[in-house]
């Protein structure tokens, strides 16, 4: 198929960081393989409940809420900071796993901090792929979303600093989330966090042909997870903007976004335009790249400089969005 | 697959395994990584904070196990440390109070080589041109380690020797492993002859002085003043060697240091100029008959006839008022023609020594 091309290098602590990854955490993805891998996956996702609760100075509770109509119920976690006084900022939370895998505890913990300090966490579990294809995990989102805004005031959120935020492909349900709640008139959203978010099934960008066995979320497992959300459809004609948001033609009137995304990723060109068309058409925009920044870096070398700057620039971010 | 991956921290300071520590010591070296990034490896992998303390470099880091840096504290004597093979009390250390893990020591030695490939890749990138630099590495009255500091900055090779080159600038072009070391001082154009690189094949008009350690620099740019100021420039009125070296002179040094505007009180000297302002071939003749050994040689040298030139050599003698064929008159016109150069050249080194010196060039014999 496509030829491979020159990638930017890695920074050096985070090369580091992937010659000592487990192998076949990468390209090995295939549809047939899926199974596997979740069960591989599944003593990491393993999020204790104490882990959440901090010692009691964060409250958790797991609620079933209205999925939508026709589909089950969905399930969200909802994190608050003990002893909530009056209303705080909310994160609607979209957990990522390329479409296929995690649950609504996934990439939470990343979270509890702010929890701490103020802020209401609203975590959704979305039906996953292939089993449940495209539009599936996306409405699960929008439901559990207009659930949380008709009950931001018994959640304690203040419904005028309601955003949305996600990672990998939870990045790319929260830009499609935000699509939906613009064209269905409602929920109102304050902000769009979105975090190397997977935006684009046609693989048509040059860095989504960069990565073959190299980094993290090469074009293979990109292709895998794509196809399990849309099957045939995949990079075809008829797939909506709210299952890949790049093909989304007017982005006007979307929230406020702070979208970031790593240099030698495969989303790095698909982030780095759709950045450029929010802002041309009219949204505030907060755009980062992490220079030699594979993806999830975060999450693998958290202590390494990139990293530390990249949570440093969200958190900046998140502080100023907020008023906080 | 952001989350899911995060679980598998590439960095579990669980993994108590040497390999690992080795493997990803060795990754950072060949990604080039710099010395922060070794220290926090360090400090995760050890799971307590780690510390690189460099006085010549001036560096001071500590970085805690989340990555962070830490501000600059006194090391306490209980903490692992491992020293690098500076002189000066450089060190890199782990900062665990209570008993060592088993692979402390692995990861102090990791650190410690990581530093050194770090500091060696950082030292041998193109040197800076400072000439701030060269001129307080010339300076005598400047603080020694301030010196020490120079010469690692521009790139100088550690514990070889240099030479200290003073020419007069505008004469004619530096070479360039001469110019990417050179500043100002005074009138005169100062140069640091790094080893291997032994100034031959100057154009300029140039003194060389002693080669010595670089901390010793401003002794070797003193010498090369005193060598300056015994050069000719090379014409019919200046004649003499455009290029000396301090090594090369033996007693004159003494004489170049000692002497200045007294020199101009012998006579000899002054009939020097006498007899050029009437014979214009006067001064480069009478120079080669001084440096040669033989009227033969002198002849060859002046690219006339040996006879012409004996001719000429007796008109010289009476003009002079001593014969100059003899041992004792050659040496007294060579004395008179070194003499004469150092007189000229009284000026020429004025504001340019640094280097203070018992003796001052201001007293001489009266």
């Amino acid at each position: 198929m496509a030829v491979t091309r020159a990638h930017p290098p890695f920074d050096p602590e985070l090369s580091a960081a992937l010659a000592a990854l487990p192998a076949g955490l990468n390209g090995q993805l295939r549809l047939d393989t899926i199974a596997d891998q979740r069960a591989q996956i599944a003593p990491m996702l393993d999020v204790p409940d104490d882990l959440l609760r901090r010692d009691g100075a964060v409250e958790m509770e797991e609620r079933q809420v209205p999925g939508p109509a026709g589909a089950p119920a969905v399930s969200v976690l909802i994190l608050r900071p003990a002893g909530l006084a009056g209303p705080v900022p909310g994160i609607y939370h979209i957990h990522g796993g390329g479409m296929i895998l995690g649950n609504n505890r996934t990439g939470v913990t990343d979270l509890l901090d702010l929890v701490e300090q103020g802020v209401v966490v609203v975590s959704v579990e979305y039906r996953l792929a292939p089993e449940h294809p495209h539009p599936a995990p996306v409405e699960d989102c929008y439901a559990g979303l207009v659930w949380t805004a008709e009950h931001a005031e018994e959640l304690s959120i203040d419904p005028a600093r309601l955003l949305v935020y996600g990672a990998s492909a939870g990045g790319g349900l929260s830009a499609a989330t935000a699509l939906l709640a613009r064209d269905r008139g409602g929920p109102e959203l304050s902000h769009q966090i979105l975090l190397c978010p997977m935006l684009d099934d046609r693989g048509i960008t040059a860095s989504s042909q960069e990565l073959d066995g190299e980094g993290v979320w090469d074009r293979n497992a990109n292709l895998t997870g794509w196809t399990a959300l849309l099957g045939a459809d995949c990079g075809g004609p008829d797939v909506s903007p709210y299952a890949a948001p790049a093909r989304a033609e007017d982005l006007s009137g979307l929230p406020a976004t702070f979208i970031d995304v790593g240099a030698v990723e495969t989303f790095r060109d698909e982030t780095i335009d759709y950045a450029a068309r929010l802002a041309r058409a009219g949204v505030s925009v907060e755009l980062h790249m992490w220079a030699g920044a594979f993806h999830g870096f975060e999450g693998f070398a958290p202590q390494a400089a990139v990293s530390r700057d990249a949570r440093a620039a969200r958190l900046g971010y998140l502080r100023r969005a907020l008023g906080s | 697959m952001r989350e899911l991956l995060g679980r598998l921290s590439a960095l579990d300071p669980g993994a108590e395994n040497a390999v690992r520590v080795i493997a990803h010591f060795d990754a950072l070296v060949e990604a080039h990584a710099g010395l922060e990034a070794f220290v926090r490896a360090a400090a995760v992998l050890a799971a307590c904070p780690a510390g690189l303390h460099h006085p010549r470099r001036r560096l001071h880091l500590r970085v805690d196990p989340d990555g962070g840096r830490l501000p600059p504290v006194e090391r306490l004597p209980d903490w692992p440390g491992q020293p690098l093979d500076t002189a000066d009390g450089a060190l890199v250390w782990l900062e665990r109070p209570g008993p060592a893990r088993a692979t402390d020591a692995m990861v102090l030695e990791r650190l410690a080589a990581g530093v050194r490939v770090v500091l060696e890749r950082t030292r041998s990138r193109a040197p800076r041109r400072d000439p701030a630099l060269v001129e307080l590495l010339l300076d005598g009255q400047a603080d020694a380690d301030d010196r020490a500091r120079a010469a690692d900055q521009l790139g100088l090779p550690a514990g070889l020797p240099v030479r200290a080159v003073a020419s007069i600038p505008g004469d004619a072009p530096l070479p360039e492993p001469l110019h990417r070391w050179s500043t100002s001082v005074g009138r005169l154009t100062a140069s640091i002859a790094a080893p291997g690189n032994s100034a031959d094949h100057l154009l300029v008009r140039a003194g060389i002085g002693p080669a010595v350690p670089p901390v010793d620099l401003p002794r070797s740019w003193h010498g090369a003043l005193v060598a300056l100021r015994l050069t000719g420039d090379g014409s019919g009125t200046h004649p003499g060697a455009r290029v000396l070296r301090h090594d090369d002179l033996g007693g004159l040094a003494l004489l170049s240091e000692t002497l200045g505007a007294a020199a101009a009180n012998v006579p000899d000297v002054a009939a020097l100029t006498r007899i050029a302002e009437q014979l214009p071939w006067a001064l480069v003749t009478l120079d080669a008959l001084a440096e040669h050994a033989s009227l033969r040689r002198a002849a060859t040298a002046l690219h006339v006839h040996h006879s012409t030139l004996q001719e000429r050599a007796g008109q010289l003698a009476q003009a002079l008022g001593f014969p100059i064929d003899t041992a004792a008159g050659h040496n007294r016109l060579y004395l008179a023609l070194v003499l004469r150069r150092l007189h000229h050249n009284g000026d020429l080194t004025a504001h340019s020594d640094t280097h203070h010196h018992a003796t001052e060039r201001t007293t001489g014999a009266g």
